[in-house]
Protein backbone atom coordinates (compact mmCIF):
# COMPACT_ATOMS: atom_id res chain seq x y z
CA UNK A 1 0.00 0.00 0.00
CA UNK A 2 2.46 2.86 1.08
CA UNK A 3 4.25 1.76 -2.48
CA UNK A 4 1.38 2.11 -4.56
CA UNK A 5 0.81 5.79 -2.58
CA UNK A 6 4.23 7.01 -2.96
CA UNK A 7 3.83 5.59 -6.92
CA UNK A 8 0.51 7.80 -7.04
CA UNK A 9 1.95 11.28 -5.76
CA UNK A 10 5.10 10.85 -8.70
CA UNK A 11 2.63 10.35 -11.28
CA UNK A 12 0.57 13.16 -9.39
CA UNK A 13 3.43 15.40 -9.27
CA UNK A 14 5.00 14.67 -12.65
CA UNK A 15 1.21 15.43 -14.09
CA UNK A 16 1.17 19.04 -12.24
CA UNK A 17 4.68 19.56 -13.48
CA UNK A 18 3.48 19.01 -16.80
CA UNK A 19 0.57 21.34 -16.60
CA UNK A 20 2.11 24.12 -14.51
CA UNK A 21 3.30 25.97 -17.90
CA UNK A 22 -0.49 26.31 -18.74
CA UNK A 23 -1.62 27.25 -15.32
CA UNK A 24 -2.08 30.57 -16.02
CA UNK A 25 -4.39 31.97 -13.64
CA UNK A 26 -2.17 30.35 -10.92
CA UNK A 27 -4.91 27.91 -9.87
CA UNK A 28 -3.83 25.55 -7.01
CA UNK A 29 -3.73 22.01 -8.40
CA UNK A 30 -4.94 19.09 -6.45
CA UNK A 31 -6.53 15.65 -7.53
CA UNK A 32 -9.90 17.32 -7.74
CA UNK A 33 -8.38 20.00 -10.03
CA UNK A 34 -10.45 20.04 -13.61
CA UNK A 35 -8.51 20.68 -16.40
CA UNK A 36 -10.85 22.50 -18.68
CA UNK A 37 -13.33 24.43 -16.35
CA UNK A 38 -10.54 24.96 -13.58
CA UNK A 39 -7.29 25.53 -15.59
CA UNK A 40 -8.95 26.15 -19.07
CA UNK A 41 -6.94 24.18 -21.61
CA UNK A 42 -8.08 23.44 -24.14
CA UNK A 43 -8.63 19.86 -25.20
CA UNK A 44 -5.68 19.89 -27.58
CA UNK A 45 -3.35 20.96 -25.48
CA UNK A 46 -4.64 18.23 -22.70
CA UNK A 47 -3.61 15.56 -25.47
CA UNK A 48 -0.67 16.93 -26.09
CA UNK A 49 0.51 16.40 -22.19
CA UNK A 50 -0.55 12.90 -22.31
CA UNK A 51 1.87 12.72 -25.43
CA UNK A 52 4.60 13.99 -23.20
CA UNK A 53 3.25 11.16 -20.12
CA UNK A 54 3.30 8.18 -22.65
CA UNK A 55 6.65 9.14 -23.16
CA UNK A 56 7.65 9.59 -20.00
CA UNK A 57 6.14 6.32 -18.47
CA UNK A 58 6.74 4.32 -22.12
CA UNK A 59 2.70 3.34 -22.09
CA UNK A 60 -0.28 4.67 -24.36
CA UNK A 61 -2.91 6.74 -23.56
CA UNK A 62 -6.13 6.30 -26.28
CA UNK A 63 -7.90 8.92 -26.60
CA UNK A 64 -11.00 7.68 -25.47
CA UNK A 65 -10.02 7.09 -22.13
CA UNK A 66 -8.26 11.22 -21.90
CA UNK A 67 -11.69 12.08 -23.54
CA UNK A 68 -13.80 10.36 -20.18
CA UNK A 69 -10.73 11.99 -17.97
CA UNK A 70 -12.26 15.45 -16.45
CA UNK A 71 -10.05 15.91 -13.33
CA UNK A 72 -6.50 15.26 -12.51
CA UNK A 73 -7.26 12.87 -10.17
CA UNK A 74 -8.87 11.05 -12.45
CA UNK A 75 -6.32 11.36 -15.40
CA UNK A 76 -3.83 10.01 -12.75
CA UNK A 77 -6.45 6.72 -11.96
CA UNK A 78 -6.08 6.57 -15.46
CA UNK A 79 -2.56 6.06 -16.17
CA UNK A 80 -2.56 3.47 -13.08
CA UNK A 81 -4.87 1.44 -14.63
CA UNK A 82 -2.90 1.19 -17.61
CA UNK A 83 0.69 0.83 -15.66
CA UNK A 84 -1.18 -2.35 -14.59
CA UNK A 85 -2.56 -3.20 -17.30
CA UNK A 86 0.45 -2.85 -19.53
CA UNK A 87 2.95 -3.76 -17.23
CA UNK B 1 -28.80 25.97 -16.64
CA UNK B 2 -29.52 26.34 -20.86
CA UNK B 3 -28.30 24.58 -23.94
CA UNK B 4 -26.68 27.93 -24.57
CA UNK B 5 -24.25 28.15 -21.79
CA UNK B 6 -21.49 26.38 -22.95
CA UNK B 7 -21.32 28.25 -26.37
CA UNK B 8 -20.85 31.65 -24.12
CA UNK B 9 -16.91 31.51 -24.54
CA UNK B 10 -16.69 31.08 -27.83
CA UNK B 11 -19.44 33.55 -28.63
CA UNK B 12 -17.84 36.28 -27.16
CA UNK B 13 -14.42 35.58 -28.62
CA UNK B 14 -16.30 35.90 -32.25
CA UNK B 15 -18.49 38.63 -31.67
CA UNK B 16 -15.14 40.20 -30.50
CA UNK B 17 -13.33 39.41 -33.78
CA UNK B 18 -16.68 41.38 -35.56
CA UNK B 19 -16.39 44.20 -33.51
CA UNK B 20 -12.59 44.65 -34.62
CA UNK B 21 -13.06 44.47 -37.92
CA UNK B 22 -13.53 42.29 -40.47
CA UNK B 23 -14.60 38.55 -38.66
CA UNK B 24 -12.09 35.86 -40.82
CA UNK B 25 -14.72 33.15 -40.07
CA UNK B 26 -17.97 34.93 -41.91
CA UNK B 27 -16.25 36.44 -45.01
CA UNK B 28 -18.99 36.57 -47.79
CA UNK B 29 -17.72 36.67 -51.60
CA UNK B 30 -19.73 39.07 -52.57
CA UNK B 31 -19.52 38.22 -56.42
CA UNK B 32 -17.23 35.69 -57.65
CA UNK B 33 -15.19 37.49 -60.22
CA UNK B 34 -12.67 34.47 -61.53
CA UNK B 35 -11.07 31.93 -60.40
CA UNK B 36 -8.45 34.08 -58.23
CA UNK B 37 -10.50 37.60 -57.31
CA UNK B 38 -13.79 37.99 -55.94
CA UNK B 39 -15.57 41.61 -54.11
CA UNK B 40 -15.85 41.32 -50.58
CA UNK B 41 -17.08 44.12 -48.69
CA UNK B 42 -17.41 45.77 -52.07
CA UNK B 43 -14.37 45.45 -52.75
CA UNK B 44 -11.81 43.66 -55.17
CA UNK B 45 -9.82 41.19 -53.84
CA UNK B 46 -7.27 38.48 -54.34
CA UNK B 47 -8.17 35.32 -53.50
CA UNK B 48 -5.17 33.66 -51.62
CA UNK B 49 -7.20 31.95 -49.03
CA UNK B 50 -9.03 28.94 -51.25
CA UNK B 51 -8.14 25.52 -52.36
CA UNK B 52 -8.29 26.29 -55.62
CA UNK B 53 -4.50 24.85 -56.14
CA UNK B 54 -5.12 24.09 -59.74
CA UNK B 55 -7.32 26.99 -61.06
CA UNK B 56 -10.26 24.75 -62.10
CA UNK B 57 -12.99 26.81 -60.46
CA UNK B 58 -13.58 28.21 -64.11
CA UNK B 59 -12.07 25.64 -66.23
CA UNK B 60 -14.49 26.06 -69.51
CA UNK B 61 -14.60 21.96 -70.20
CA UNK B 62 -15.33 21.49 -66.62
CA UNK B 63 -18.62 23.66 -66.69
CA UNK B 64 -19.31 22.08 -69.91
CA UNK B 65 -19.56 19.04 -68.20
CA UNK B 66 -21.09 20.20 -65.10
CA UNK B 67 -23.96 22.08 -67.32
CA UNK B 68 -24.71 18.85 -69.89
CA UNK B 69 -24.94 16.91 -66.72
CA UNK B 70 -26.88 18.73 -65.25
CA UNK B 71 -29.61 19.35 -68.07
CA UNK B 72 -29.52 15.27 -69.45
CA UNK B 73 -29.52 14.06 -66.10
CA UNK B 74 -31.35 16.35 -63.39
CA UNK B 75 -30.41 18.80 -60.60
CA UNK B 76 -29.67 15.81 -58.12
CA UNK B 77 -29.33 12.53 -57.21
CA UNK B 78 -32.32 11.99 -54.27
CA UNK B 79 -30.18 9.32 -52.74
CA UNK B 80 -27.30 7.62 -51.49
CA UNK B 81 -24.61 5.76 -52.94
CA UNK B 82 -25.89 2.70 -51.44
CA UNK B 83 -29.77 2.76 -52.25
CA UNK B 84 -31.05 5.18 -55.12
CA UNK B 85 -27.93 7.32 -55.93
CA UNK B 86 -25.23 5.77 -57.81
CA UNK B 87 -25.31 7.09 -61.24
CA UNK B 88 -22.91 5.94 -64.23
CA UNK B 89 -21.39 9.16 -63.69
CA UNK B 90 -20.30 8.33 -59.72
CA UNK B 91 -19.03 4.82 -61.29
CA UNK B 92 -16.86 5.94 -64.70
CA UNK B 93 -15.67 8.93 -61.94
CA UNK B 94 -14.51 5.74 -59.25
CA UNK B 95 -12.48 3.98 -62.44
CA UNK B 96 -10.88 7.10 -63.60
CA UNK B 97 -9.19 8.06 -59.96
CA UNK B 98 -8.65 4.27 -59.89
CA UNK B 99 -6.69 4.44 -63.61
CA UNK B 100 -5.10 8.29 -62.23
CA UNK B 101 -3.63 6.56 -59.06
CA UNK B 102 -2.29 3.47 -60.43
CA UNK B 103 -4.76 1.77 -57.54
CA UNK B 104 -7.07 -0.79 -58.15
CA UNK B 105 -9.94 0.10 -56.50
CA UNK B 106 -12.20 3.47 -55.66
CA UNK B 107 -15.01 4.41 -53.62
CA UNK B 108 -16.52 7.88 -54.35
CA UNK B 109 -18.43 9.44 -51.41
CA UNK B 110 -20.10 12.75 -50.74
CA UNK B 111 -17.36 15.04 -49.75
CA UNK B 112 -13.76 14.60 -48.34
CA UNK B 113 -15.16 14.53 -44.83
CA UNK B 114 -17.48 12.14 -45.34
CA UNK B 115 -14.69 9.67 -46.91
CA UNK B 116 -12.55 9.80 -44.25
CA UNK B 117 -15.38 9.14 -41.67
CA UNK B 118 -16.33 6.03 -44.28
CA UNK B 119 -12.97 4.85 -44.01
CA UNK B 120 -12.51 4.58 -40.80
CA UNK B 121 -15.67 3.96 -39.24
CA UNK B 122 -16.42 1.25 -42.05
CA UNK B 123 -13.03 -0.35 -41.70
CA UNK B 124 -12.12 -1.10 -38.09
CA UNK B 125 -14.21 -2.67 -35.27
CA UNK B 126 -14.20 -1.39 -32.27
CA UNK B 127 -13.91 -4.23 -30.25
CA UNK B 128 -11.41 -5.86 -32.33
CA UNK B 129 -9.34 -3.02 -34.04
CA UNK B 130 -6.93 -0.61 -33.02
CA UNK B 131 -6.45 3.60 -34.81
CA UNK B 132 -3.42 5.11 -34.68
CA UNK B 133 -2.96 9.17 -35.74
CA UNK B 134 -0.90 11.36 -36.25
CA UNK B 135 -1.25 14.41 -34.15
CA UNK B 136 -2.25 16.59 -36.20
CA UNK B 137 -4.52 15.10 -38.47
CA UNK B 138 -7.51 17.11 -39.80
CA UNK B 139 -11.31 17.01 -37.80
CA UNK B 140 -12.42 14.32 -39.60
CA UNK B 141 -9.78 11.96 -38.96
CA UNK B 142 -10.30 12.16 -35.37
CA UNK B 143 -14.12 12.43 -36.31
CA UNK B 144 -13.89 9.26 -38.09
CA UNK B 145 -12.14 7.96 -35.07
CA UNK B 146 -14.69 8.69 -32.84
CA UNK B 147 -17.46 7.56 -34.85
CA UNK B 148 -16.05 4.30 -35.54
CA UNK B 149 -15.77 3.74 -31.48
CA UNK B 150 -12.61 2.11 -31.50
CA UNK B 151 -9.62 3.10 -29.29
CA UNK B 152 -7.57 5.55 -30.64
CA UNK B 153 -3.86 6.46 -29.94
CA UNK B 154 -2.13 9.63 -31.21
CA UNK B 155 1.60 9.67 -32.09
CA UNK B 156 3.90 12.92 -32.64
CA UNK B 157 2.97 14.93 -35.65
CA UNK B 158 5.20 13.28 -38.14
CA UNK B 159 7.66 11.04 -36.47
CA UNK B 160 7.64 7.29 -37.21
CA UNK B 161 9.87 6.97 -34.20
CA UNK B 162 6.78 7.74 -31.99
CA UNK B 163 4.61 5.64 -34.18
CA UNK B 164 6.81 2.45 -33.79
CA UNK B 165 6.93 2.97 -30.27
CA UNK B 166 3.20 2.88 -29.76
CA UNK B 167 2.72 -0.04 -32.06
CA UNK B 168 5.09 -2.32 -30.31
CA UNK B 169 3.20 -1.16 -26.99
CA UNK B 170 0.01 -2.58 -28.49
CA UNK B 171 -1.35 -5.97 -26.31
CA UNK B 172 -0.56 -8.97 -29.18
CA UNK B 173 -4.24 -9.73 -28.85
CA UNK B 174 -5.13 -6.39 -31.13
CA UNK B 175 -6.61 -7.90 -34.39
CA UNK B 176 -6.68 -4.76 -37.14
CA UNK B 177 -4.09 -1.96 -36.61
CA UNK B 178 -4.98 0.68 -38.84
CA UNK B 179 -2.64 3.80 -39.09
CA UNK B 180 -3.79 7.25 -40.39
CA UNK B 181 -1.42 10.24 -41.50
CA UNK B 182 -1.90 13.24 -44.12
CA UNK B 183 0.42 13.56 -47.57
CA UNK B 184 0.29 17.40 -46.90
CA UNK B 185 -0.48 19.40 -43.79
CA UNK B 186 -2.44 22.28 -44.61
CA UNK B 187 -1.66 24.19 -41.91
CA UNK B 188 2.75 24.63 -41.99
CA UNK B 189 2.54 23.57 -46.16
CA UNK B 190 4.59 20.33 -44.32
CA UNK B 191 4.70 16.56 -45.82
CA UNK B 192 4.62 13.36 -44.64
CA UNK B 193 7.46 11.27 -44.24
CA UNK B 194 5.40 8.35 -46.20
CA UNK B 195 7.97 6.36 -46.82
CA UNK B 196 9.14 5.97 -43.72
CA UNK B 197 5.84 5.72 -41.97
CA UNK B 198 4.81 2.60 -44.65
CA UNK B 199 7.96 1.10 -43.15
CA UNK B 200 7.18 1.31 -39.89
CA UNK B 201 3.24 0.22 -40.14
CA UNK B 202 4.07 -2.71 -42.00
CA UNK B 203 6.97 -4.02 -39.96
CA UNK B 204 3.91 -4.16 -37.68
CA UNK B 205 1.28 -5.90 -39.59
CA UNK B 206 -0.70 -2.75 -39.68
CA UNK B 207 -1.97 -0.83 -42.22
CA UNK B 208 -1.35 2.26 -43.45
CA UNK B 209 -3.95 4.96 -44.74
CA UNK B 210 -2.83 8.70 -46.19
CA UNK B 211 -5.15 11.37 -46.48
CA UNK B 212 -3.71 13.02 -49.71
CA UNK B 213 -6.58 15.93 -49.48
CA UNK B 214 -3.98 18.93 -50.35
CA UNK B 215 -1.54 16.74 -52.46
CA UNK B 216 -3.80 15.21 -55.12
CA UNK B 217 -2.47 16.55 -58.34
CA UNK B 218 0.19 18.10 -56.86
CA UNK B 219 2.89 16.41 -55.28
CA UNK B 220 4.87 13.56 -57.42
CA UNK B 221 5.86 13.27 -60.85
CA UNK B 222 2.15 12.47 -62.36
CA UNK B 223 0.35 14.62 -59.30
CA UNK B 224 -0.83 11.71 -57.51
CA UNK B 225 0.34 12.94 -54.45
CA UNK B 226 3.30 12.61 -51.74
CA UNK B 227 2.67 9.09 -51.68
CA UNK B 228 4.28 9.37 -55.32
CA UNK B 229 6.94 11.77 -54.41
CA UNK B 230 8.18 9.24 -52.11
CA UNK B 231 7.91 6.63 -54.27
CA UNK B 232 5.59 4.24 -52.05
CA UNK B 233 2.07 4.49 -53.61
CA UNK B 234 2.00 1.11 -54.65
CA UNK B 235 3.09 0.14 -50.94
CA UNK B 236 0.21 2.14 -49.08
CA UNK B 237 -2.90 0.75 -48.15
CA UNK B 238 -5.46 3.48 -48.08
CA UNK B 239 -5.55 7.02 -50.29
CA UNK B 240 -7.76 8.93 -49.23
CA UNK B 241 -8.85 12.22 -51.13
CA UNK B 242 -11.55 15.21 -51.96
CA UNK B 243 -12.92 16.68 -55.07
CA UNK B 244 -13.20 19.91 -53.70
CA UNK B 245 -9.88 21.45 -53.66
CA UNK B 246 -7.47 20.56 -56.76
CA UNK B 247 -10.62 19.79 -58.57
CA UNK B 248 -12.87 21.96 -57.82
CA UNK B 249 -16.07 20.77 -57.29
CA UNK B 250 -17.16 18.56 -54.19
CA UNK B 251 -17.25 14.90 -53.00
CA UNK B 252 -14.59 12.77 -51.89
CA UNK B 253 -13.03 9.43 -52.32
CA UNK B 254 -11.12 6.18 -50.88
CA UNK B 255 -8.63 4.00 -53.43
CA UNK B 256 -6.61 0.90 -52.60
CA UNK B 257 -5.02 -1.76 -54.21
CA UNK B 258 -6.97 -4.00 -51.57
CA UNK B 259 -10.39 -5.77 -53.26
CA UNK B 260 -11.74 -5.68 -49.90
CA UNK B 261 -11.97 -1.72 -49.42
CA UNK B 262 -15.00 -2.27 -51.90
CA UNK B 263 -16.94 -3.58 -48.16
CA UNK B 264 -16.70 -0.03 -47.64
CA UNK B 265 -20.51 -0.18 -49.86
CA UNK B 266 -21.80 -2.16 -47.38
CA UNK B 267 -19.97 -1.56 -44.28
CA UNK B 268 -19.94 2.44 -44.33
CA UNK B 269 -22.75 4.28 -42.97
CA UNK B 270 -21.44 7.66 -44.12
CA UNK B 271 -21.76 5.77 -47.36
CA UNK B 272 -25.09 4.35 -47.01
CA UNK B 273 -26.73 7.24 -45.24
CA UNK B 274 -26.02 10.50 -46.71
CA UNK B 275 -27.13 11.96 -50.40
CA UNK B 276 -24.62 11.37 -52.86
CA UNK B 277 -22.81 14.08 -55.40
CA UNK B 278 -24.96 15.44 -57.65
CA UNK B 279 -24.58 14.87 -61.64
CA UNK B 280 -23.19 18.22 -62.01
CA UNK B 281 -20.39 17.84 -59.47
CA UNK B 282 -19.35 14.65 -60.67
CA UNK B 283 -19.30 15.32 -64.03
CA UNK B 284 -16.70 18.25 -63.48
CA UNK B 285 -14.73 16.83 -60.87
CA UNK B 286 -14.47 13.82 -63.85
CA UNK B 287 -13.23 16.94 -66.79
CA UNK B 288 -11.34 18.57 -63.91
CA UNK B 289 -9.44 15.57 -63.22
CA UNK B 290 -8.95 14.58 -67.47
CA UNK B 291 -7.72 18.91 -67.29
CA UNK B 292 -5.00 18.29 -64.99
CA UNK B 293 -3.77 14.52 -66.26
CA UNK B 294 -3.73 16.68 -69.89
CA UNK B 295 -1.94 19.68 -68.86
CA UNK B 296 0.84 19.10 -66.34
CA UNK B 297 1.76 22.58 -66.66
CA UNK B 298 -0.80 23.49 -64.33
CA UNK B 299 1.21 21.71 -61.65
CA UNK B 300 4.19 23.28 -62.73
CA UNK B 301 2.60 26.73 -62.89
CA UNK B 302 1.64 26.52 -58.97
CA UNK B 303 4.83 25.32 -58.46
CA UNK B 304 6.67 28.37 -59.52
CA UNK B 305 3.89 30.45 -57.85
CA UNK B 306 4.78 28.96 -54.92
CA UNK B 307 8.56 29.20 -55.22
CA UNK B 308 8.30 32.79 -55.71
CA UNK B 309 5.98 33.80 -52.96
CA UNK B 310 7.58 31.58 -50.60
CA UNK B 311 11.34 33.45 -51.60
CA UNK B 312 9.84 36.67 -51.52
CA UNK B 313 8.47 36.09 -48.06
CA UNK B 314 11.53 34.68 -47.00
CA UNK B 315 13.63 37.55 -47.92
CA UNK B 316 10.84 39.68 -45.80
CA UNK B 317 12.31 38.01 -42.82
CA UNK B 318 8.56 36.39 -41.93
CA UNK B 319 7.94 33.66 -39.86
CA UNK B 320 7.65 30.66 -42.03
CA UNK B 321 7.47 26.94 -40.54
CA UNK B 322 7.73 24.83 -43.65
CA UNK B 323 10.09 24.77 -47.54
CA UNK B 324 7.98 25.99 -50.44
CA UNK B 325 4.71 24.19 -50.49
CA UNK B 326 1.18 25.27 -52.23
CA UNK B 327 0.54 26.49 -48.81
CA UNK B 328 2.95 28.97 -46.99
CA UNK B 329 1.69 30.01 -43.51
CA UNK B 330 3.35 32.78 -41.26
CA UNK B 331 3.52 32.48 -37.52
CA UNK B 332 2.51 35.34 -35.08
CA UNK B 333 3.20 34.78 -31.38
CA UNK B 334 -0.29 36.23 -30.62
CA UNK B 335 -3.93 35.80 -31.98
CA UNK B 336 -4.70 39.26 -31.94
CA UNK B 337 -1.69 40.12 -34.19
CA UNK B 338 -2.50 37.30 -36.40
CA UNK B 339 -6.00 38.90 -36.56
CA UNK B 340 -5.10 42.50 -36.93
CA UNK B 341 -2.37 41.23 -39.93
CA UNK B 342 -5.45 39.87 -41.69
CA UNK B 343 -7.52 42.57 -41.27
CA UNK B 344 -4.70 44.40 -42.60
CA UNK B 345 -3.96 42.08 -45.17
CA UNK B 346 -7.84 42.55 -46.72
CA UNK B 347 -7.68 45.86 -46.36
CA UNK B 348 -4.77 45.48 -48.59
CA UNK B 349 -6.96 43.31 -50.90
CA UNK B 350 -5.78 40.35 -49.96
CA UNK B 351 -7.94 37.57 -48.60
CA UNK B 352 -6.00 34.41 -46.65
CA UNK B 353 -7.41 32.16 -43.93
CA UNK B 354 -6.19 33.37 -40.37
CA UNK B 355 -6.03 29.92 -38.03
CA UNK B 356 -6.06 30.80 -33.98
CA UNK B 357 -5.39 27.31 -31.45
CA UNK B 358 -6.46 24.85 -30.95
CA UNK B 359 -6.88 24.84 -34.97
CA UNK B 360 -3.13 25.28 -34.98
CA UNK B 361 -0.24 22.23 -35.09
CA UNK B 362 1.49 24.62 -31.57
CA UNK B 363 0.64 27.88 -29.80
CA UNK B 364 0.92 30.32 -32.00
CA UNK B 365 -1.69 31.81 -34.14
CA UNK B 366 -0.93 31.84 -38.51
CA UNK B 367 -1.87 33.37 -41.19
CA UNK B 368 -2.23 30.71 -44.25
CA UNK B 369 -1.93 31.54 -47.35
CA UNK B 370 -3.43 28.76 -50.41
CA UNK B 371 -1.85 29.32 -54.09
CA UNK B 372 -3.29 28.60 -57.12
CA UNK B 373 -1.56 27.65 -60.56
CA UNK B 374 -4.23 30.78 -61.97
CA UNK B 375 -2.79 33.27 -59.60
CA UNK B 376 -1.26 35.93 -62.36
CA UNK B 377 2.02 37.79 -62.32
CA UNK B 378 -0.93 40.85 -61.36
CA UNK B 379 -2.35 38.58 -58.58
CA UNK B 380 1.23 37.52 -57.15
CA UNK B 381 2.76 41.30 -57.46
CA UNK B 382 -0.37 42.13 -55.01
CA UNK B 383 0.39 39.66 -52.84
CA UNK B 384 3.98 40.27 -52.62
CA UNK B 385 3.33 43.85 -52.38
CA UNK B 386 0.70 43.38 -49.29
CA UNK B 387 3.14 41.12 -47.39
CA UNK B 388 5.85 43.52 -47.90
CA UNK B 389 3.43 46.58 -46.16
CA UNK B 390 1.95 43.91 -43.57
CA UNK B 391 5.88 42.37 -42.36
CA UNK B 392 6.68 46.35 -41.99
CA UNK B 393 3.19 47.08 -39.88
CA UNK B 394 3.99 43.54 -37.70
CA UNK B 395 7.32 43.17 -36.24
CA UNK B 396 5.86 39.81 -34.86
CA UNK B 397 5.48 38.10 -38.02
CA UNK B 398 9.47 38.55 -38.73
CA UNK B 399 12.00 36.14 -37.31
CA UNK B 400 14.33 38.34 -37.21
CA UNK B 401 12.30 40.74 -35.63
CA UNK B 402 14.35 40.70 -32.54
CA UNK B 403 17.92 41.15 -34.44
CA UNK B 404 16.58 44.19 -36.51
C1 LIG C 1 -6.78 16.91 -44.65
C2 LIG C 1 -8.19 17.08 -45.07
N1 LIG C 1 -8.96 16.00 -45.26
C3 LIG C 1 -10.23 16.12 -45.65
C4 LIG C 1 -10.82 17.34 -45.86
C5 LIG C 1 -12.29 17.41 -46.19
O1 LIG C 1 -12.52 17.59 -47.53
P1 LIG C 1 -13.95 18.05 -48.05
O2 LIG C 1 -13.90 19.55 -48.14
O3 LIG C 1 -14.11 17.41 -49.37
O4 LIG C 1 -14.98 17.59 -47.08
C6 LIG C 1 -10.04 18.48 -45.71
C7 LIG C 1 -10.57 19.81 -46.03
O5 LIG C 1 -11.23 20.49 -45.34
C8 LIG C 1 -8.72 18.36 -45.28
O6 LIG C 1 -7.96 19.44 -45.05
Amino acid sequence: MPDIQEDDDLVFHKICSLLEPLNEKGVKLTRDTDLITDLEIDSVSVLDIVMDIEDNYDLSIPVNTISETRTIGELVDAIHAIKKEQA
Amino acid sequence: MSLFDKFEKTAALYYQLSDAGQNPFNVVMEEVLGPTRALIKGRETVLAGTHNYLGQTFEPRAIAAGQEALAREGTGTTGSRFANGTFAGHKKLEAEIADYLGLSHCVVFSTGYVANLGAIAGLVDPSEDVLLIDADCHACIYDGCQLSGAQTIRFRHNDPESLDKRLGRLDPSVKGKLVFIEGMYSMYGDIAPVAEFVEVAHKHGAYLAVDEAHSFGIYGENGRGVSEAEGVMDKIDFYTGTFSKSLASIGGFVASNHKEVEYLRFSSRPYKFTASPSPATIASAAAALENIREHPQLREKLWSNARRLHAAFTQLGLNIPAPPAPVISVLFPTKEEAFAAWNYLLHQGVYVNMAIPPGTPGKESLLRLAVSSAHTAADIDQIVAAYTAMAQTFESARVSASAN
